[in-house]
């Protein structure tokens, strides 16, 4: 009897194995017939209209669709075939017409003036016209937006009279000024060597919100339901399923011709999932934030079916080193009230930190070698961005042993670990946020590398994001070391917003004044307007930023997006390559 | 009994009263809030700043408690904090459908699998049958959801096409019965995973429970009446063996309302469990403030049901 038992067990035990090996065994047999269609991809056919693409994101937007009030890139991915700016850009990341045509800057580059296209309707028939222009903007800078919610009120700031229109201490806005219905002047306070980024956030039709308040304007139908919304785009948002689907159908009249595809459909699905459905074509493309992983990538390149896109992203992953930390409880942001931390304050000691790190060994291991080692903290498309110069702190533990020890930071007690000049124990502490699991994964690597040229490290447990990003903020004390990833904006170059030192998001508490000066310098007219020269005084911060080296970037990871190649027509752009999706067609097999 | 079903219903006003306040005490307690996480290198802080202040999340902690609670009595849980210009009434209405349906099938399978298989086992023990439900319980308890739901979905979905792999249906736009089948459609595969655990344990409850009341003297007595082997099962045993299973089944509707994280994630299939997690963490605090009072109501119902359906299945007992 008891033989019996335990050889019943044993037998349902291996019958479950052998379903589940059954299940994994099924990956060749399932795969294999859909390779055939991509012998049938004939270039040569030109475009066809008519078809349907599904797009696949992992994470629900959150259900603003109003240009002026969505923050988050999901929203972003269903808006970029809604709505259009007045500019795009190129691969280059120049400025090229879009809704306006051409465009002219006054002799002392205050004022921009737009000439703009003339046969574009928006999705209900309407007229584009230089009112829908100065509406939106004037909403940007009304009072009351930001306490709607808006967080885009920079698009405006520059503009002449913004303070005054934007606190109610005058009712009339004269920063964007219509000259006629095609014609629309943005006049700036100062010269503005950002004028043309400024100038190109996504116009929202007047007709349709004038009549709504700021403060109702994120809950207005209008802002969050399909069939509501209008924009000028190459498709209409006509239905969702809130939180799953987002389907978007070709605008006929588009005034640059009419789209190919009937349709475009956003899903939702889970990451894990994705490849699974991009395999079965029952998703056609994936795009940002998330791409997918690169730990997928071999996976996806075997899919004969997926052609992948694979290029660097706007943002990188950093170790930021605080050089300065706040005084207890300050808040503002004047760096003459800050203190010295005395564990990093040597730049030998930052420069080390440098060497003591294999940034392209964590690339290799964590990215499986998608991504890039950076230097300076410019995005790599800008050719702002200055390869050779700044130091390149290749890998080297004896380099930085070296720089240590002439720093005066040596092992004196013999316990494996370096102490500072004085003589007395020196702990550097290592936080992290919880949120992306290959930083995460890279906290410890970065501990290990540290410790190896004998930098006790004390690595903290990782926070929840809200939590973290607090402490940041509030900068404390007790922080040396801290992961952080930045997202960069497309449109610029200038680094100001996260490295000048009185700049919120300068965490490290970096004050430079040879560098904050070059930045100034590369932001003030009239000289800033030539190209040239700006690159230059970036070029020269930017070698600044690596030899005063107030944080290491650790890795930029590449971009990985895929799509079926019955998609046809894209147009990869470094930023994204949902643009002129008019352009796209299908082929079906 | 109408009087005793008063009186247990006036008291979950108290109790739902301090789970407010405990909940508000912590969530304040914690750190971070709406804002904290939020960093674009273009956007001052001074922005956030005015949105703090016009959201009174400046304002002292009791302040913003009887704010609340004033408001919350009339009916009106506020706006989102992330979910922009939606109210928290619509987003977790829109969820709650989607979860009490998840709920509601994934009880069904949960009983109309466990039940019968547990009598089974009880009846039958140490059966080739027996063993078998015996190794799907223990698999099923220790099989993580996600494991299971990609595997459902690997096989099922991807390599068979049987079942929709994500979402609640298909597409939009439809109606009627198509919508009713689409729906079931969809919620086999998440109702199936989230089941799976609880399938397991009920059985094992379940057997063990039938077996127990088996062997106890009334049962002898009933069989030496000289009852037909039915009647004993079914009316003298199962009542009794119910009992513990019920009070198990209350709680689990606490459980199925808030804590399908995992499978709603595999499945993206937006439920109340997401919606709780990340408004959590991005500190969304009348989102979070609304889901714990209406868990914390459906937990107390929960019980309350469990204990009505106490007296139905065992005569004994009666409230008064």
């Amino acid at each position: 009897m008891k033989f019996k038992k335990s050889w019943l067990l044993l037998l349902s035990f291996v019958l479950m194995l052998g379903i589940l090996a059954a299940c994994s065994g099924g990956d060749d047999a399932g795969t294999e017939p859909e390779g055939e269609g991509t012998e049938t991809e004939q270039p040569a056919e030109g475009p066809q209209k008519g078809g349907t693409v599904v797009g696949a994101m992992d994470t629900p937007p959150s259900g603003q669709f109003n240009p002026i009030f969505y923050e988050e890139a999901y929203e972003a991915n269903i808006l970029s075939f809604i709505y259009e700016g007045l500019l795009s850009q190129d691969e280059n990341l120049n400025f090229t017409p879009g809704l306006a045509k051409e465009w002219s800057f006054n002799d002392d580059q205050t004022e921009l003036t737009f000439k703009l296209e003339e046969n574009v309707k928006w999705q209900d028939g309407e007229p584009f016209t230089a009112d829908d222009v100065v509406f939106t903007y004037k909403l940007l800078a009304s009072p009351g937006y930001i306490e709607a919610g808006g967080i885009r009120s920079y698009f405006a700031g520059n503009l002449v009279g913004y303070e005054e229109y934007s606190t109610g201490a005058s009712q009339d806005f004269q920063g964007v000024v219509k000259v006629d219905d095609y014609t629309v002047t943005f006049k700036f306070a100062q010269p503005n060597v950002k004028a043309l980024s400024d100038a190109s956030f996504s116009i929202i039709p007047e007709h349709i919100f004038k009549d709504i308040s700021i403060a109702d304007m994120p809950a207005a139908p209008e802002s969050r339901e399909a069939g509501k919304i209008v924009g000028t785009g190459p498709f209409k948002f006509t239905e969702m399923v809130q939180g799953e689907q987002y389907v978007l159908e070709k605008n006929a009249d588009y005034w640059k011709g009419e789209p190919y595809l009937d349709s475009v459909v956003w899903k939702v699905v889970d990451q894990a999932v994705i490849l699974g459905l991009l395999e079965t074509g029952e998703i056609d493309f994936v795009a940002d934030p998330n791409g997918f992983q690169a730990a997928d990538y071999e996976t996806v390149a075997a899919m004969p079916n997926v052609e992948i896109i694979e290029q660097p992203d706007f943002g990188y992953q950093i170790m930021g080193m605080m050089v300065n930390h706040r005084a207890a409880g300050d808040k503002t942001l004047d760096p003459s009230k800050w203190t010295v931390n005395e564990d990093l304050k040597d730049q030998k000691v930052r420069q080390a930190i440098a060497y003591a790190i294999d940034r392209q060994a964590i690339i290799d291991g964590l990215l499986y070698g998608r991504g890039i080692v950076q230097n300076s903290p410019i995005a790599t498309q800008f050719d702002a961005y200055d390869d050779t110069n700044p130091p390149q702190y290749e890998y080297s533990a004896d380099e930085a042993k070296k720089l240590l020890d002439e720093a005066g930071y040596k092992d004196v007690d013999g316990d494996g670990f370096r102490e500072n000049p004085d003589g007395e124990e020196w702990v550097l502490s290592l936080n992290y946020p919880l949120g992306n699991q290959i930083r995460e994964r890279s906290a410890p690597i970065v501990e290990e590398y540290l410790e190896a040229v004998g930098i006790n490290i004390d690595l903290r447990q990782p926070k929840e994001a809200a939590a973290y990003f607090e402490d940041l903020e509030n900068n404390a004390q007790d922080w040396d070391l801290y992961l952080v990833g930045w997202s960069l904006d497309s449109t610029d170059p200038d680094p100001t917003g996260l490295w000048d030192a009185p700049a919120a998001y300068n965490y490290s508490r970096w004050n430079n004044t040879e560098a904050d000066a070059l930045l100034k310098e590369a932001n003030t007219p009239p000289e800033a307007f030539d190209k040239a020269y700006r690159n230059e005084k970036l070029s020269e911060w930017q070698v600044k930023f690596g030899e005063d080296l107030p944080a290491l970037i650790l890795y930029a990871a590449n971009s990985l997006w895929a799509h079926n190649t019955r998609l046809h027509g894209v147009d990869v752009l470094p930023y994204s390559f949902l643009n002129d999706t008019h352009l796209w067609y299908v082929t079906e097999e | 009994m109408i009087q005793y079903l008063i009186r247990r219903i006036l008291v979950f006003i108290p109790m739902l009263f301090a789970l407010t306040v405990i909940v508000f005490a912590l969530m304040q307690a914690a750190p971070g809030d709406p804002f904290s996480q939020k960093m674009d290198p273009n956007i001052d802080r001074a922005v956030y700043e005015k949105q703090r202040e016009a959201l009174g999340l400046n304002d002292p902690i009791h302040e913003q408690y009887l704010r609340w609670v004033g408001n919350a009595i009339k009916g009106d849980f506020g706006d989102s904090l992330i979910y922009k210009g939606r109210t928290v009434a619509d987003l977790i209405a829109e969820r709650f459908s989607n979860t009490i349906n998840l709920g509601i099938m994934t009880l069904l399978i949960t009983i109309i699998v466990s039940i019968p298989i547990g009598i089974y086992s009880a009846r039958h023990p140490y059966t080739p049958l027996d063993y078998g439900a015996t190794t799907f319980g223990f698999l099923g308890l220790a099989t993580p959801n996600f494991f299971f739901g990609l595997l459902a979905i690997y096989v099922l979905s991807i390599q068979l096409g049987w079942l929709p792999s994500h979402g609640t249906v298909s597409k939009p736009g439809i109606e009627g019965f198509e919508l009713f089948i689409d729906k079931i459609r969809h919620l086999i595969l998440p109702s199936l995973t989230l089941g799976l655990a609880g399938t397991a344990s009920y059985m094992r409850y379940m057997r063990s429970e039938v077996l127990d009341v088996l062997g106890s003297d009334y049962i002898r007595t009933a069989r030496a009446k000289g009852m037909t082997e039915n009647t004993v099962l079914y009316k003298h045993t199962l009542r009794n063996a119910l009992i513990p299973i019920i009070t198990l089944l209350g709680f689990e509707v606490g459980i199925l309302l808030g804590g399908a994280v995992i499978t709603e994630g595999v499945f993206q299939f937006p439920g109340l469990g997401t919606l709780f997690i990340t408004s959590i963490g991005n500190r969304d605090y009348p989102v979070i403030m609304a889901i714990n009072l209406m868990l914390g109501f459906f937990v107390l119902l929960g019980n309350l049901l469990a204990d009505i359906f106490y007296s139905i299945v065992d005569p004994r007992i009666r409230y008064d």
